[in-house]
């Protein structure tokens, strides 16, 4: 098999798995949603060729999930780092948008919360990367994490 | 008679009025504009400075006075009942729609919050017929440094030109005809925090504006354009040295306190002033008769009063300046080392008025932040009277005007690890941007005020650029009295509130219009559009428009020969982003403390972005 074609593979093998939440169209006998005619079956997950890149890589954990010193940590660096002043003290949103509530623009995985970090976003999210060490972004990331929890340290009053 | 298309020559009578000569005459907007100073029925003593908007609203405050008062008189207690919505127009853009619209010429102008575009409508065509959207693409990363939304106040016209700033720390010149970009010069740096939501004012041949980015550790200025050409004439800093600061020979300070060479760095700690705020993201205020430009200035920063021992000049403060170089002429500080985060950037309302047995005292009245209603006298700087407008305002017990410094009680001072509970007003004050009007007709200033208290912690702060510079840990809620908003008619010569209408959950976070109908127009948070009798307080008409008001309603003459009155409905600007889906009300400390104030919004109303067209 050609590396494209395992590309291809575990593309496929992806958007199978991925389809978990997506309603099944075959199923319920409806078309597929490119036209009234077209695939009895959805296309909405299915790979359009090759996928570019490195391919379906599991997501990261955070290194420092459930250690309570690092939530702690990643409190006092939110404020260090100004955080707490776009995104609220408690996370809650400002300026930026909270980081308490469900809805995520970037992902709210681990992996995704350092990436946001790390890279900065376009709508005016610094790039942190090359100003706070890896592992304090993972303690940031693990106090993000902790919103709304019963592991939240200090949380609103 | 129709009174919009008069054209009488005030600006050479106002020149000619002049007390300094100036190097291009004055060119004030006559067209439709600027035929009335003087009304039937205004009370007598009362002058008026500045020519009002005389059927078109062709300036931010529609005169340069900041009076926000109409000579249109269609509009009455009588009718103004059968008040209806004529057509509503989308502006595409579901965040706080601050400021107000032009009408120029059958034509209205719309800027919207980010991305800032502006929106023509043909007003002589039914249903809001678009002319032209003119989008400027402005750098989205401003979006995360603008400390209170997205918002802009606003746009000035002359020469053809519709003339507004960008949130990315730019202003531009459109073509009021075709919607193409004249100029476009960048007058600030969002990489350390700048943005501009001002409302940009033309004053004879030149541009004013301000930037805003006091929560970032920026430095505040006010900038004069070359209408023409957009590039910069001057620029006057509100600290460092005096060089920077435009204050030469002509500088006069009425109290001594504020005399001192060079007091915009010998009142901060070492170099902090280039860090010191003193930002002006309010409105800027114009007397053609003093050929003189006024403003006020914004918190100095840090918001940790320990973090900057001394007065941190020129920040709340109110600067004299002059049009044609920038030259400071006086500056008074209204409140030295702010403690609260006392912005006073509002509007400085001008006008002649009888005082205390002087005939035509010209003042300058100040709504301030602080609670109080500041009066000045405009030539001079000295401060006549501080009224405290707000009951629960706690900060300071009233001022002595020989000094010209407010009694502070020294158990509100705040701090660096010291929660100090119960001041009022809050950081987002008594009132806040939103402006005031002023009527000739019953000489009472209308006033949208908030009552909403907090507790500030002096906290550690670390300066890196383009994030922001705070130092405080800050909690609102609501202040005694069982209501957070009121729109009050204030007697700026007794000192004293005439008549006033509460709102028990909301502040009031729109601006205000007085007509010579003897009608005052404002809106709430909740949406509510009203109309009210400017003598008696009494609501004469409301209408639920579809998202919280936070803009400043305007008034026109149509080419029907019909009064209209316009107003953004669209909720947002510091206290009203609570209302935003991403912004979660649980966390008291978010939205710079605001959130505990104002968790209840979104109960009452959600975003959107659209104006409103009235008329009978």
């Amino acid at each position: 098999m050609t590396s494209r074609g395992i590309w291809l593979a575990v593309a496929v093998a992806t958007a199978g798995l991925g389809c978990g939440n997506l309603p099944d169209y075959a199923s319920e006998g409806r078309a597929g949603v490119l036209d009234g005619t077209g695939p009895r079956r959805s296309v909405a997950n299915q790979p359009v060729g090759p996928v570019p890149g490195p391919g379906d890589i599991a997501p990261l954990a955070n290194p420092l999930d459930g250690d309570p010193t690092a939530r702690m940590e990643g409190f006092h660096l939110f404020n260090q780092f100004n955080c707490a002043g776009c995104h609220g003290g408690r996370g809650g949103g400002g300026m930026g948008p909270s980081l308490r509530d469900p809805a995520w623009l970037y992902g709210g995985t681990p992996d995704r919360i350092f990436a946001s970090i790390t890279q900065g976003r376009g709508q005016g999210m610094p790039a942190w990367g090359t100003r706070i060490p890896e592992k304090q972004i993972w303690e940031l990331t693990a106090y993000i994490q902790s919103f709304r929890t019963p592991d939240e340290p200090e949380p609103p009053r | 008679m129709n009174l919009t298309r008069i054209s009488l020559p005030l600006a050479l009578a106002l020149a000619g009025g002049c007390s300094r000569a100036s190097s291009s005459p004055p060119k004030l907007e006559t067209e439709r504009t600027g035929a009335v100073t003087d009304l039937g029925g205004q009370l007598p003593g009362i002058h008026l400075v500045s020519p009002l908007p005389n059927g078109d609203w062709r300036l931010p405050a529609g005169d340069y006075a900041n009076t926000r008062f109409s000579p249109l008189k269609q509009l009455t207690p009588n009718n103004v009942s059968n008040l209806h919505v004529v057509t509503t127009v989308s502006t595409g853009v579901a965040r706080g729609h601050e400021g107000q619209p032009l009408v120029v010429n059958d034509t209205m102008y719309i800027v919207t919050p980010y991305p800032n575009n502006l929106i023509a409508i043909d007003l002589t065509k039914p249903s809001g017929a678009v002319k032209f959207v003119y989008q400027p693409h402005p750098d989205p990363r401003a979006q995360g440094i603008a400390c209170c939304d997205v918002v802009n106040r606003g746009a000035s016209y002359a020469d053809g030109k519709i003339v507004y700033n960008l949130l990315d720390a730019t202003t531009v010149a459109v073509d009021a005809n075709t919607g193409q970009e004249i100029w476009r010069t960048r007058v600030g740096d969002i990489d350390v925090g700048e943005t501009t939501t001002m409302a940009a004012l033309i004053v004879k041949d030149k541009v004013i504006v301000g930037n805003s980015g006091g929560e970032l550790g920026v430095r505040g200025w006010l900038t004069a354009l070359d209408l023409k050409t957009g590039k910069e004439v001057w620029r006057g800093y509100n600290t460092g040295p005096d060089k920077d600061v435009l204050i030469g020979p002509e500088f006069h300070a009425f109290y001594q306190k504020d005399r001192a060479p060079n007091q915009g760095t010998s009142t901060w700690p070492s170099d902090q002033w280039r860090l010191g705020g003193g930002t002006v993201w309010g409105w800027v205020s114009y007397d053609p008769e003093l050929d003189l430009i006024y403003y006020g200035t914004g918190n100095p920063g840090v918001w940790n009063p320990d973090l900057r021992p001394g007065d941190n000049k020129w920040s709340c403060a109110i600067i004299a300046r002059r049009p044609d170089d920038g030259h400071v002429v006086w500056a008074y500080q209204l409140v030295p080392h702010d403690h609260h985060d006392y912005d006073e950037i509002m509007e400085n309302i001008l006008v002649d008025m009888d005082w205390k047995g002087q005939p035509k005292r010209k003042l300058l009245i100040h709504p301030g932040r602080t609670g109080f209603v500041y009066v000045l006298d405009r030539s001079t700087g000295e401060l006549l009277a501080a009224d405290k407008y707000v009951e629960s305002t706690n900060w300071a017990t009233g001022y002595d005007f020989k000094t010209g410094l407010p009694h502070q009680v020294p158990e509100k001072k705040t701090g660096m690890g010291r929660v100090v509970q119960d001041i009022c007003p809050s950081s987002t004050g008594a009132k806040d941007f939103i402006p005031s009007a002023f009527s000739p007709l019953t000489g009472l200033v209308y006033i949208p005020a908030h009552n909403t208290c907090m507790d500030y912690e002096g906290i550690a702060a670390n300066y890196i650029a383009g994030t922001p510079y705070l130092g405080a840990d800050v909690k609102m809620y609501p202040g005694p009295g069982g209501y957070q908003g009121e729109l009050i008619a204030w007697d700026p010569v007794r000192g004293r509130k005439v008549w006033g209408i509460r709102d028990a959950a909301l502040p009031v976070y729109s601006g205000v219009l007085a007509t010579a109908g003897n009608l005052v127009f404002y809106g709430t948070m909740e949406g509510f559009f009203r109309a009210v009798d400017a003598r008696t307080g009494t609501i004469l008409y409301q209408f639920h428009t579809g998202s919280g008001i936070v803009g400043d309603p305007i008034t026109y003459m149509g080419a029907d020969g019909k009064q209209y009155v316009a107003i953004y409905s669209g909720v947002g600007g510091w206290m009203g982003a609570v209302a935003y889906p991403f912004i979660s009300a649980d966390d008291t400390h978010a939205g710079l403390g605001v959130v505990g104030a104002m968790k209840d919004i979104k109960k009452y109303t959600a975003p959107g972005g659209a104006v409103y067209l009235f008329s009978l």
